[in-house]
């Protein structure tokens, strides 16, 4: 039996060694896949406005270059063009203690005339947080596409929030009712056209939920109605003008 | 460290070979000792993230027999299995991070899993059962070959669960539109989910306990 002593110097060293380690390799990487995350972020706005061809990244530049335009509004619906939109962190903002200091980013795509919009999302599951990408129509009212770009839900169950089957159920439906009033969309458990069979008005707004994640489903509809809320005032103001 | 006191031994002596090769067959470590099947059954969908998975289990296993061989007679016994754990944890952590770097798409899909080679029954199992009492060496190859060993049986599960599940492989349509339209076929939803893979590594098992003649005691 080895002295405490050397066990514990060894299992220190063998720790130190270990950690210097991983940590160069984390800064020697860190470059590369701040890159990939940006890559992924951008494809997956991409995605969210119905963009369904996979571009590569330079093409992916070009197209942001020249389609796509990021600014900031405030809680009031007003651009603020002081902000850098780039940088704004939709978690960072909601933290902030007056409310009016709060600046959220909204991409703005134009393609031939058609102007569409797409905000990021972000909000709780199970296990993890949510982030993601929805975009509406010109009409401010439909969807036109959405995308969850980053999330730790379980494979098979929550995760399933990523997937086409799912995602799909969304387009096409409003966040707005008849008299424009914001509702949001809601993400029932089970069948949507079950749990409101008949109700044209309430199916646009409800989607199928996902079996087996029940939780997640609630955060996904709680993560768009709290998220879109920040956003209504806007285009209150785009629909005046 | 090499044991230079002790006669050398060729490099591919019949020992040596049997060492890389026995996992293969006669002892692999899914199909008979029925180990790290968690991961075969998770990451199995489709062919490519199986291979994947497959080349960081061979990374990890090999560095880390070999690391561990390394430090055997240094090892405290009361804490060996700790630092047999932090061995295992870093070459992982590593692994997940060069994935991350220069395969995004496909760390994005094994994210969980790459960081559950840690809990890998195979790794810490061929550490206890022979890094910790060989050369480095042989120690390499036992873990390259259960490595490798590992990584066909999954690559086998994933070919098979995508061709019946999604019609693939590896992303590539491979049964005929023809035949979905003519006569009726259809892929097999089964395959996609976990069950598939049991069914799947059932008939593996059974395939090739009959070549191999095992019986269990």
């Amino acid at each position: 039996m080895r002295s405490s002593t050397y066990t514990v110097v060894f299992v220190s060293t063998v720790a130190i060694v270990c950690s210097l380690l991983l940590s160069t390799a984390a800064t020697l990487l860190r470059e590369r896949q701040d890159r990939n995350e940006a890559l992924s972020k951008k494809q997956n706005i991409l995605k969210a406005l119905g963009v369904t061809k996979k571009l590569d990244s330079p093409a992916v530049d070009m197209f942001f270059a020249d389609h796509v335009t990021l600014f900031a509004i405030d809680l009031e619906g007003n651009i603020d063009p002081e902000a850098d939109a780039a940088q704004l962190d939709m978690e960072v903002e909601d933290k902030k203690t007056e409310a009016s200091s709060r600046r959220y980013p909204i991409y703005r795509c134009t393609i031939e005339n058609e102007v569409t919009y797409c905000v990021p999302i972000i909000g709780r599951g199970l296990w993890s947080k949510l982030y993601g990408y929805l975009s509406l129509e010109s009409d401010l009212n439909t969807v036109k596409g959405l995308t969850f770009y980053k999330h730790g839900e379980t494979p098979g169950l929550g995760a399933e929030i990523e997937k086409d089957w799912f995602l799909n159920n969304f387009l096409g439906k409003k966040i707005n009712d008849q008299t424009g009033t914001f509702i949001s969309i809601e993400v029932v458990k089970g069948k949507a056209a079950d749990a409101y069979a008949g109700n044209e008005e309430k199916l646009s707004h409800a989607v199928d939920g996902i079996s087996g994640a029940t939780i997640t489903s609630r955060g996904v509809t709680k993560m768009l109605h709290e998220d879109l809320t920040k956003y209504v005032p806007y285009f209150k103001q785009l629909e005046a003008n | 460290m090499a044991d230079a006191t002790e006669a050398a031994e060729p490099l591919f002596s019949t020992k040596n070979r049997k060492t890389f090769k026995d996992p293969f067959m006669v002892n692999n470590p899914i199909t008979l000792q029925v180990l790290g099947i968690c991961s075969a059954l998770a990451v199995t969908a489709q062919l490519k993230p199986s291979l994947v998975m497959g080349i960081a289990v061979v990374f990890v296993v090999a560095c880390a027999n070999v690391t561990i061989s390394m430090m055997r007679r240094f090892i405290p016994g009361r804490v060996r299995i700790i630092v047999e754990m932090t061995v295992v944890a870093t070459l992982v952590i590593l692994v997940d991070q060069v994935l991350r770097a220069y395969a995004f798409e496909v760390s994005k899909q094994l994210s969980l899993f790459v960081g559950l080679i840690i809990t890998n029954c195979i790794v810490l199992g061929r550490l206890e059962a022979f890094a910790m009492g060989n050369k480095v060496w042989p120690s390499f190859l036992d873990g390259l070959g259960n490595g490798l060993s590992y990584a066909a049986v999954i690559a086998i599960v994933g070919f098979f669960r995508e061709l019946m599940g999604s019609g693939q492989v590896l992303g590539f349509k491979v049964v005929p539109q023809a035949l979905y339209d003519n006569l009726g076929y259809t892929d097999n939803g089964l395959m996609v989910l976990a069950p598939g893979a049991f069914i799947i590594l059932g008939l593996l098992i059974w395939v090739q306990r009959t070549v191999s003649g095992h019986v269990e005691d």
